[in-house]
């Protein structure tokens, strides 16, 4: 005979067992009532036992049970874990410590500082000592001014105004009229390279824009994903490639929409970048070898998530050669205090 | 500020451990009239159950009015206050128009229910939407385009805020739906929010300010407005375009065989009326049916119920009845679900007919086993070995095509024959509907919408409501006075 490997089978064996057994005894008190042999007392008691006991199986152990294996199920496939306190679905106290560790580990400062460093990364690629950076462009606009080259001079501004927000900029949540900014700036350098080859639309309705522009946004949340529609979508293109920054907003909710005309993805990258948007915030730290792409993305959302929680982040839309469509969405907050887990800030 | 009706958040779904919606995401605001095409029909089931019912969900969550009423850690609410029209009806039968809107609301209370009330409750509605419909109707008298609008009635007097439309273009004529498209954009502007999913992108394009791309169980892509250029959506059904391009060019060079005509003369029983229309081997007529009411007959009864027993059928100057003729075939509306037998397997299924063709079929199995193996190379691997309701619904259209093959007959009436079915179904009956005309059987497609039938057809048959007939010759294509698919290539 094959041996039962998981415990949980074994127990569901001993359960099986005792159901049966149960079964076996009502039934022979049941022979013995219709037979005279004995009073109907103690087969009203048996019945009241048995119900309860497979009430009591059912709801405090059975679907209990499920939905751990459930909240395993789903961390194993790399979705976020359950929050412990709102689950009482432990097998055994030292699990329940296990689950409560496993959860501080994943929501912990160290985790968004981790995704918060690797952003500047991303838009940086090298650490470069920040004042010798600026005064050198400085040095190089004056010159390019005095030889009476504007453009050179307008460019190194563009690049020294975006250097000055990624780097010295400390601040986690800017506001959506900062950060916009910043992708203006960054589609100023750009344009130097593509010229009329690309061109930005920004989108918004004019009476909600007042109250849009206040909003508060995790800084360099726009710029990578813009760059990103650059060299994924529209570079490759040919002709003219427009990208669209649109704002809506809603009570709860302020939605940002970055989209291209680009020559967009076919249905399984499309599907493994969504995937990637959906893994657990640890999963940043291990990433696989041979796996590329998407990093950037997979890092904004990572902070929307560690910020703002899991209800909110980001979704990739894209049909092959009609473009990418990146949606956030974010609560709307005008200050930073709004913030649940403030601790994530510090 | 805009109000988010409805908001599906990254949402995983699982039906018997099979994955139905995967990173599903999708938000509509107040006093939208949004689209969805399906590419292909995965998920969409699933996709119209969750917006009424909070079924646990794998993972992701659903708001509805900026509430959260469903997430994968637990459902709130039961139910939300969603209403679904598509060709089942939603009303009580036996029950009238005034009780079904109001009445039967959740939240009715009234002990006693005052007809001259009900009737004057409902009036300022219809009169708001320029319909009439008598109050003390009962439901089921009503033509469908009525029925649709009590429907959407019922649901905004019931506090429903998002109204899904599905495939509403098959089931009303032409100039029902641009009537039914002014109450949807009357509601629109009032703050109620609409989906319609819809295959056909010209219908789309008429009413819709943004559009989802559905495919696989999740929304591929979404098209704002600017967006919404023909050569834009083009790119979702390249497939079929180029299928049918093809066959347009194709039947350009094609000669019809004008030897063999089969005439039909049909008497409906409804009115009495006499119909006479022709179709030649392997030539496809379309008859667009304009009056609701005979399409209604339609769906009620197959085509011998429709006619009276004066009708016949004239093949090559031979009259025969048209009743139980083993020259006639029909193919009804939703075939997958009216045509086959659960309880008989592939090979009975697929020998149906057979029987008006040969008398032994049922006697012994030498002749069902033949034809077994004559099938096995045609057909899909293993499909002898399954039951028929585990059949995919590429097979199964298969087989209640190939059973009409098998029969032989002259002609073959098609009901609605693409209505239901995703792009790759559509697809795919066009290719099977070829392989009739290829064969030289005469079909004859009995339509409400023109979209996927008119670029088969050879000539067109118009049936307005005083049952006057007016016909197109392929050459007149072009002048057809409807919004159709292909139109610019006649």
């Amino acid at each position: 005979m094959k041996p039962i490997k998981y415990i949980s089978h074994r127990f569901f064996f001993v359960g099986i067992c005792v159901f049966v057994l149960f079964l076996q005894q009502t039934i022979y008190q049941i022979i013995l009532w219709a037979s005279g042999a004995t009073s109907p007392l103690p087969l009203l008691w048996l019945i009241c036992a048995f119900v309860v006991l497979c009430s009591y199986g059912w709801f405090r152990v059975l679907l209990p049970y499920r939905k751990a294996e459930k909240m395993m199920q789903r961390f194993l496939d790399g979705y976020e874990l359950m929050q412990p306190d709102l689950e009482k679905t432990f097998l055994t106290p030292s699990s329940e410590k296990e689950l409560y560790r496993i959860h501080e580990m994943l929501h912990s400062p160290e985790v968004y500082d981790l995704n918060k460093r690797q952003a500047q990364y991303l838009a940086l690629q090298n650490q470069i000592n920040p004042h010798f950076l600026y005064n050198t462009l400085e040095s190089i606009r004056g010159e390019a001014l005095i030889e009476g080259l504007d453009s050179v001079a307008d460019m190194t501004e563009a690049l020294a105004t975006f250097f000055r927000y990624t780097i010295s900029k400390v601040e986690n949540l800017v506001s959506v009229e900062e950060e916009l900014e910043n992708c203006r700036t960054y589609f100023r350098i750009q344009k130097y390279r593509f010229g009329e080859r690309l061109q930005l639309h920004i989108t918004y309705d004019e009476e909600e824009w007042e109250q849009i522009r206040h909003y508060r946004m995790p800084k360099l949340t726009l710029q990578p994903i813009l760059e990103n529609s650059i060299i994924h979508g529209t570079e490759l293109k040919i002709g003219t490639g427009n990208l669209h920054i649109q704002f809506e907003c809603t009570e709860k909710r302020l939605l940002i929409r970055i989209s291209d005309d680009g020559i967009g993805m076919d249905e399984e990258t499309l599907w493994k970048l969504n995937r990637k948007l959906r893994k657990d915030s640890s999963q940043v730290l291990h990433k696989r070898p041979g796996e590329k792409g998407g990093i950037a993305l997979v890092n904004v959302n990572n902070r929307i998530h560690l910020i703002f929680g899991e209800e909110y982040g980001m979704h990739v839309y894209s049909i092959q050669g009609k473009g990418t469509d990146v949606e956030i969405s974010i609560p709307v907050i005008v200050s930073d205090r709004e913030v649940s887990d403030r601790g994530v800030l510090s | 500020m805009k109000k988010e009706m409805f908001r599906m958040e990254r949402i995983t779904y699982k039906e018997h451990e099979i994955t139905k919606l995967v990173d599903f995401n999708l938000h509509i605001f107040a006093g939208e009239i949004m689209g969805m095409i399906p590419i292909n029909s995965f998920g969409l089931s699933a996709f119209l159950s969750l917006l009424q019912t909070n079924l646990p969900l794998y993972d992701g969550y659903v708001y509805y009015q900026e509430n959260l009423v469903n997430s994968w850690k637990g459902a709130g609410t039961n139910q939300n206050r969603i209403t679904v029209i598509e060709s089942k009806s939603c009303l009580v039968e036996r029950m009238t128009v005034s009780d079904n809107v109001f009445v039967l609301r959740k939240g009715f209370r009234q002990q006693m229910i005052r007809k001259s009330v009900l009737r004057k409750q409902l009036q300022p509605f219809l009169d708001d939407i320029g319909v009439e419909i008598v109050a003390d109707a009962y439901v089921e008298r009503l033509t469908t385009f009525e029925r649709m609008v009590v429907e959407l009635l019922k649901g905004i007097v019931a506090g429903h805020k998002l109204i899904v439309l599905k495939d509403i273009e098959s089931l009303i004529t032409g100039e029902e739906l641009l009537k039914f498209y002014e109450i949807i954009r009357y509601y629109a502007k009032k703050g109620y929010a609409f989906l319609y999913i819809c295959s056909h992108l010209e219908d789309i394009m008429q009413i819709c300010s943004r559009v989802a791309v559905l495919s696989s169980g999740r929304i591929e892509k979404v098209l704002q407005a600017h967006e919404m250029t023909a050569d834009n959506l083009a790119v979702l059904t390249e497939e079929y375009d180029t299928l049918i391009r093809g066959y347009l060019e194709h039947k350009k060079e094609k000669k019809l065989d004008e030897s063999s005509v089969c005439k039909i003369h049909s008497v409906f029983k409804d009115s009495g009326k006499a119909l006479d229309f022709w179709v030649h081997a392997g030539e496809c007529l379309v008859v667009q049916c304009m009056d609701n009411q005979l399409y209604d007959a339609m769906l009620s009864v197959d085509i011998n119920g429709l006619l009276t027993r004066e009708s016949y059928l004239e093949i090559d100057e031979i009259k025969s009845t048209l009743y139980k003729n083993k020259d006639v075939a029909v193919i009804k509306e939703f075939p997958t679900k009216t045509m086959l037998f659960s309880d008989l397997n592939y090979t009975s299924n697929l020998c149906f007919n057979l029987d008006r063709r040969m008398k032994g079929v049922w006697i012994g199995n030498k002749i069902r086993k033949s034809i077994q193996k004559e099938y096995s190379n045609r057909l899909d691997d293993g499909v002898f070995d399954t039951a028929v309701e585990d059949l995919t619904e590429k097979q199964k259209y298969q087989l209640v095509y190939e059973r009409i093959l098998l029969q032989k007959p002259k002609v073959v009436f098609c009901i609605q024959p693409f209505r239901g079915a995703d792009l790759a179904h559509r697809m795919y009956i066009w290719t099977l509907l070829e392989q009739f005309l290829e064969k030289g059987i005469g079909v004859v497609v009995l339509t409400i919408n023109l979209a996927d039938s008119l670029a088969i057809a050879d000539r067109l048959v118009c049936i307005d409501k005083s049952r006057s007939v007016q016909e197109y010759t392929r050459e007149e294509f072009g002048e057809i006075p409807v919004l159709a698919p292909w139109k610019h290539l006649y």
